[in-house]
């Protein structure tokens, strides 16, 4: 993010124009109140305000590291508390040091110094709460404006994108695939036939219900993807083999629906439908200080020569789901080996409530 | 009566029993086999001589194109696909027979009919698989992996592993890290199917990996070499050079 004030001209104008009116303030308050002579009267004044004023854009960096990490509000408070602090003490020492350096009637300055150290203080430290709450502010609307841009796409990528989302989140070669195992179960075994029926339509539900943006819980994502690999399990039979290890914590998590199905489209696709032995899909899921960290791993027969084609696609529409949905909290990595694919989810756990 | 004799080459266990199933009406024909994969489909073929064979396109391995494209006999082929716009516009282009998955009692029985009645005949077509094959991966984009065979077995080589094409008569030999094939294709058709940031056709009869490429080097007056990792060197024209020098802007 930019500095708010050294980003716009006019906002480094504003900020100028406040400085040259304290410090003036403050001359004319030593000169008439303190009754100190003209030359140290403006020397104090344009050196505090100088160094302030500097300071206080220099400031801007720590404060927003402190505001926009993702503490508790009492961390968040005493980090501001110290940071100012810091300010405030390299200031005082700074400024009696460069006018003192100045100033001729050095003793007359030690003096004036200490009667009016403390309403020096209180003055720094005021300026300080006003800097804090302008950064504040401005970090807060440049976060909401971007939270409402990233509504605005989101929004707009459902309504443009929504059968072309559909397609990619069904293919039609499982489907039609899918349909034909069917076709071929109606006759050799009518049970197990409605059985797939009834997962396909489960799944076909799901997946059509999750096109809106309500997140779901891993759970239910979760119960989704079964059905979706044990329909894959009825054509592939034993060559596909899933594994599951995941955390009860981890369960309730929400996320956005149909997030993980490319996943498993890809382990799929480029596990099962390239190799000719037994391949593992497997999925772990564990909570990690705020996150969730999903991991998918399939492994692939090492002599498949395989067809990058397509590859990617898949991926590249999680990703930028994720960052649609949660900016830069979330994070994909994918590890590539040679008998293995693996992708590493990590989002921020945020829990249903109850409402 | 003579038994037709058929092979099913598919890689779902439960399209494999519909076809199976679907067969049971039909007295004349017997199944000779079945595979879960190409390289099996290719095996049995050479050993069984089916008349027919069910051939599913997507299998692992060797995918059915890939499969025909290194047989020697060609028995009649049935192709059965799940949804694929490419390789229906290929089919609807060819007269080749399909099962669009799923797919009825009726339509199954007749494309049987339809091609127990060419077998034995002479094939109107020899070309027509090469066809059929070259417009479903022209529909499909660039190949990805070149498939030729090799004594008794098939060989699939990645196309990071082809360092050079080079033109013979009617044919292109393909030099690979482990040795060389020769395939009856023509120079054009792989500066077509050949992806071109990998590809490039740098002489009348010569085409390199660019990745393969260590340096350049002058050879006569006009004329360059491109020495590649493995220390061979390729002829480059003036006009491979240019396109060279603007691929790589050196």
């Amino acid at each position: 993010m930019k500095h708010p004030v050294l980003e716009s001209r006019s906002r480094l104008l504003i900020w100028c124009l406040a400085w040259v009116v304290l410090a003036t303030g403050q001359a004319l308050i030593i000169h008439f109140v303190y009754g100190s002579n003209t030359d140290m009267a403006v020397a104090d004044g344009i050196i505090t305000m100088l160094l302030y004023g500097i300071l206080g854009l220099a400031a801007w960096f720590p404060v927003r590291y402190i505001l926009s990490s993702n503490g508790q509000i009492f961390s968040k408070v005493t980090n501001i508390v110290l940071t100012g602090s810091l300010a405030i003490v390299l200031w005082l020492f700074a400024t009696r040091f460069l006018v003192r350096a100045v100033v001729r009637e050095k003793e007359d300055y030690d003096l004036f110094w200490h009667t009016v150290v403390f309403f020096r203080i209180a003055a720094g430290v005021l300026i300080f709460f006003v800097i804090i709450l302008l950064y504040y502010l401005f970090l807060s609307a440049t976060e909401m404006a971007e939270k409402a841009s990233r509504q605005a796409q989101l929004e707009a990528q459902v309504r443009e994108g929504e059968l072309k989302m559909l397609r990619a989140q069904i293919n039609p070669h499982f489907l039609f695939n899918s349909l034909n195992s069917m076709s071929s179960l109606t006759l050799t075994d009518p049970m197990k036939a409605r059985e797939m029926i009834l997962k396909l339509s489960d799944f076909m539900r799901y997946s059509l219900s999750s096109r809106n943006e309500q997140p779901v819980t891993l759970q239910n994502e979760m119960e989704s993807l079964r059905l979706y690999l044990e329909i894959e399990k009825v054509r592939f039979g034993d060559r596909l083999v899933i594994e599951e290890e995941i955390q009860p914590e981890c369960l309730p998590a929400l996320l956005p629906g149909m997030l993980l199905q490319p996943l498993y489209e890809n382990a799929v696709k480029h596990g099962v439908y390239e190799s000719t032995d037994r391949v593992v899909i497997r999925t772990t899921a564990n909570k990690e200080d705020e996150n969730v960290v999903i991991s998918v791993t399939n492994t692939i027969d090492p002599e498949s020569v395989v067809t990058r084609k397509g590859a990617g696609i898949g991926l590249k529409n999680v990703r930028s789901r994720l960052e649609l949905f949660y900016g830069e909290k979330a994070d994909l990595a994918i590890n590539r080996k040679e008998d293995s694919f693996n992708v590493m989810i990590k989002i921020p756990f945020e829990e249903k409530t109850n409402q | 009566m003579k038994k037709i004799r058929v092979l099913i080459i598919e890689d779902e266990a439960p399209a494999r029993e519909l076809i199976k199933y679907m067969l049971r009406d039909h007295p004349d024909i017997e199944v000779a086999g079945e595979c879960a994969d190409g390289f099996c489909g290719a095996r049995e073929i050479k050993e069984k001589h089916p008349d027919l064979i069910f051939l599913d396109i997507q299998m692992p391995k060797l995918t059915g194109f890939e499969l025909l494209e290194v047989l020697d006999e060609k028995p009649e082929v049935i192709f059965t696909t799940a949804f694929d716009q490419y390789a229906i516009r290929a089919f609807e282009l060819n007269a080749v027979d399909y099962l669009l998955k799923p797919y009825s009692k009726e339509r199954f029985d007749d494309a049987l009919s339809k091609a127990v009645s060419r077998i034995g005949k002479e094939k109107g077509e020899p070309a027509m698989i090469e066809k059929l094959v070259a417009t479903a991966t022209e529909a499909e984009g660039y190949l990805t992996r070149i498939v030729f065979r090799k004594g008794a077995g098939i060989k699939i080589i990645p196309l990071n592993l082809i360092s050079y094409l080079a033109a013979e008569d009617d044919y292109v030999m393909i030099y690979y890290n482990e040795g060389k094939a020769l395939k009856p294709k023509t120079m054009k058709y792989y500066e077509d199917h050949l992806p071109p940031s990998l590809f490039m056709r740098v002489h009348r009869s010569y085409m390199v990996n660019i990745e393969h490429i260590t340096r350049l080097e002058p050879y006569s007056k006009d004329n360059y070499v491109a020495v590649l990792k493995s220390g061979e060197k390729i002829p480059v024209s003036r006009a491979g050079y240019k396109m060279l020098r603007e691929k790589l802007s050196f």
